[in-house]
């Protein structure tokens, strides 16, 4: 790699790092409003963010609707993608199309319809509301990452549990959910997250009763720019970067653990 | 016993395409049994009809008299070694090979032990604690054979197990199943496009064309008493001459190209038949001037492999390709371009009527 390349690939870094230089020295800043470089430093917006019913009703609603939305996009997705990776059917193509719609259609569009439709049915301003239209806003996200994992699944393993003695629900219990462990919990995640963090759709229909921490967030920059943003935004950053190194760390504390040793001869 | 495993006019269509077409096999118990064939013809489809993974559309498979066809994958009590080896790769080794015995509700202590044993039997005494991804293939390839094993399988299934190894491990490999094989007396269908592996280890090879038996024999029955030119051709290397028989009393042949035949083969014929006339590369001599009592042909010499200890030379006699195979130090005689003659005894020539 030569010299450009390198600067180039830092500068990027850089531009894509840049908004956590500053959101996370704004959460410790002791100025009234979002002000950055930061006047004076204290944890009182730490403080504030963690006594305010304002901003804990909204985290609570965010997490309840984010679990809710996980559970039902599973509970749709694992069949569905089992029904279209392993089988033909007539109208195969158009239900794998129809999976990945929501994804192609701008959230802004799909919001003005949950807005009009759930209207109609009282499912603005409730939980269920937010959660029944993020689930249509997950499914296809869990889809992808589930149906390439599925797709790499070899099902000679199956068929090899069989042959060994494993009736079709214990083959499914023994071999074929470990092995697709890792995707389910990925394609749960990016449910989980994509509700989390959807931000439009919360904006139309989640209302007061059931409004979401990106929605309170939006509000209150709207309002008076109140540095707890500052705040959620740094602990959400560590959150999640607690849960990539999670993993990480817990491979590299396996991984020293003692290891019987390799013993020598045979094939 | 015989006829421990009988396959009866199994038909499997997709359609109408017919993958098997009336296919009927008895195996003996204990018998190493090969189904050799080339890709499509039907050799993984049969098998995959034995371990119930594919129905069958007439016909049916019985196991000691008992019918199985309408038993469930995992109700067959059958081992199989896919070419994949299809281990579980969240399981160490000697999980892998407790499994069935876990499915069989054999307590973890007891099955682990018993696992350990097996284990030690195709070889791999203390592999037990790894994954599969810290084995190498062959080491792979006998943990799948272990665990296929472990739960003394009425039927032990091996779809092409040895594919996917090199050519000092494969031989090895070829050694050490039938060394397992032969140590616990389980009946073996083997399935492989691989002729050489299909006559080092089989008691019988059945030879699957178009969905349906060419012939089952003994290895050597296939090499030396092929029914079919397909055989003929699929095994070994052979010289096919079509030729017309002059008269059966007197085991004559007339080619038109190579003129006439003297034939050692037993069986009736009729004059005037059509057959096909084979001889084995290496049951023809190669030599400067024609022989005495021996069929003399003139050949002119195109190419000459070498291999060291022998040689193939492939020439063309009047318009029939011929190959014969010298031992290493005759070639010397010959050069590439130049014609000289081929000769062989009546023993030589095998009559195929089909």
């Amino acid at each position: 790699m030569n010299t450009f390349m390198r600067w180039a690939g830092f500068v990027v870094v850089l531009f894509i790092a840049a908004p956590l230089v500053i959101v996370v020295p704004m959460s410790f800043s002791n100025a009234s409003s979002l002000q950055f470089p930061p006047p004076g430093y204290w944890l009182g917006y730490y403080r504030a963010y963690f006594t305010s019913v304002d901003w804990l009703i909204p985290t609570w609603n965010s997490i309840l609707i984010a679990t809710a939305t996980t559970i039902l996009t599973m509970a749709l997705v694992v069949p569905a993608t089992f029904a279209l990776v392993r089988h033909k059917f007539r109208g195969k193509g158009f239900a794998d199309l129809m999976m990945l719609m929501p994804m192609a259609v701008p959230h802004i569009v799909m919001a003005v319809g949950y807005y009009s439709y759930f209207g109609d049915l009282g499912l603005v301003h409730s939980h269920l509301g937010v959660i029944l239209a993020h689930t249509c806003l997950s499914v296809p996200i869990a889809f992808l990452v589930l149906s390439a994992n599925l797709k790499g699944f070899d099902r000679n393993l199956e068929r090899a549990a069989q042959s060994l003695g494993a009736s079709p629900a214990k083959t499914f219990l023994h071999v074929t959910l470990p092995i697709l462990r890792p995707g389910l919990v990925i394609s749960s995640l990016f449910a989980f997250i994509q509700s989390f963090d959807e931000t439009v759709v919360a904006i139309f229909i989640s209302g007061r009763d059931a409004e979401t921490l990106p929605r309170k967030m939006f509000d209150s920059i709207r309002q008076e720019a109140d540095p707890v943003i500052a705040v959620i935004s740094t602990l959400l950053f560590f959150v999640v970067l607690i849960g990539i190194a999670a993993p990480y760390f817990a491979s590299a504390l396996r991984s020293r653990a003692p290891k019987p040793s390799r013993p020598a001869g045979a094939h | 016993m015989t006829n421990y495993l009988q396959l009866s006019n199994i038909t499997k269509t997709y359609g109408h395409f017919t993958a098997l077409d009336d296919v009927s096999l008895s195996v003996d118990k204990g018998e190493f049994v090969t189904f050799l064939g080339p890709s499509g013809s039907g050799k993984t489809t049969t098998l995959m009809i034995i371990a119930g993974f594919e129905k069958a559309s007439g016909g049916t498979v019985e196991i000691g008299g008992q019918s199985i066809s309408q038993l469930a994958p995992h109700e067959r009590n059958i081992g199989i070694v896919f070419q994949n080896y299809a281990l579980f790769p969240h399981k160490t080794a000697v999980e892998n090979v407790y499994f069935p015995l876990q499915m069989r509700g054999v307590s973890r202590v007891q099955g682990l032990r018993q696992a350990e044993d097996m284990l030690s039997l195709v070889g791999l005494k203390g592999f037990g604690h790894r994954h599969p991804k810290e084995l190498s293939g062959g080491q792979q390839q006998r943990v799948a054979l272990a665990r296929a094993l472990v739960f003394e399988p009425s039927l032990l299934l091996l779809d092409e197990p040895l594919g996917a190894l090199d050519k000092n491990l494969r031989e090895q490999m070829q050694i050490e199943i039938k060394r397992i094989q032969r140590s616990l007396g389980v009946t073996t269908i083997f399935v492989t496009h691989d002729q050489s592996e299909a006559m080092s280890m089989s008691d019988r090879i059945v030879v699957f064309e178009k969905g349906a038996i060419e012939q089952a024999a003994p290895p050597l029955d296939i090499y030396h008493r092929p029914k079919t030119s397909f055989v003929a051709a699929f095994i070994g290397e052979s010289n096919l001459i079509p030729a017309t028989i002059t008269s059966a009393a007197a085991k004559t042949a007339e080619s038109p190209t190579l003129g006439a035949f003297d034939y050692a083969s037993t069986d009736v014929l009729t004059d005037g038949q059509k057959v096909t006339l084979l001889i084995r590369p290496e049951h023809i001599k190669l030599s400067r001037n024609p022989i005495e009592d021996r069929k003399n042909v003139s050949m002119v010499v195109e190419t000459i492999v070498n291999y060291g200890d022998n040689a193939l030379v492939i020439g063309r006699a009047g318009d029939i390709p011929m190959r014969v195979r010298v031992l290493g130090a005759d070639v010397v005689i010959i050069r590439e371009g130049e014609e000289c003659y081929i000769n062989w005894t009546p023993d030589a020539v095998f009559v195929i009527t089909r």
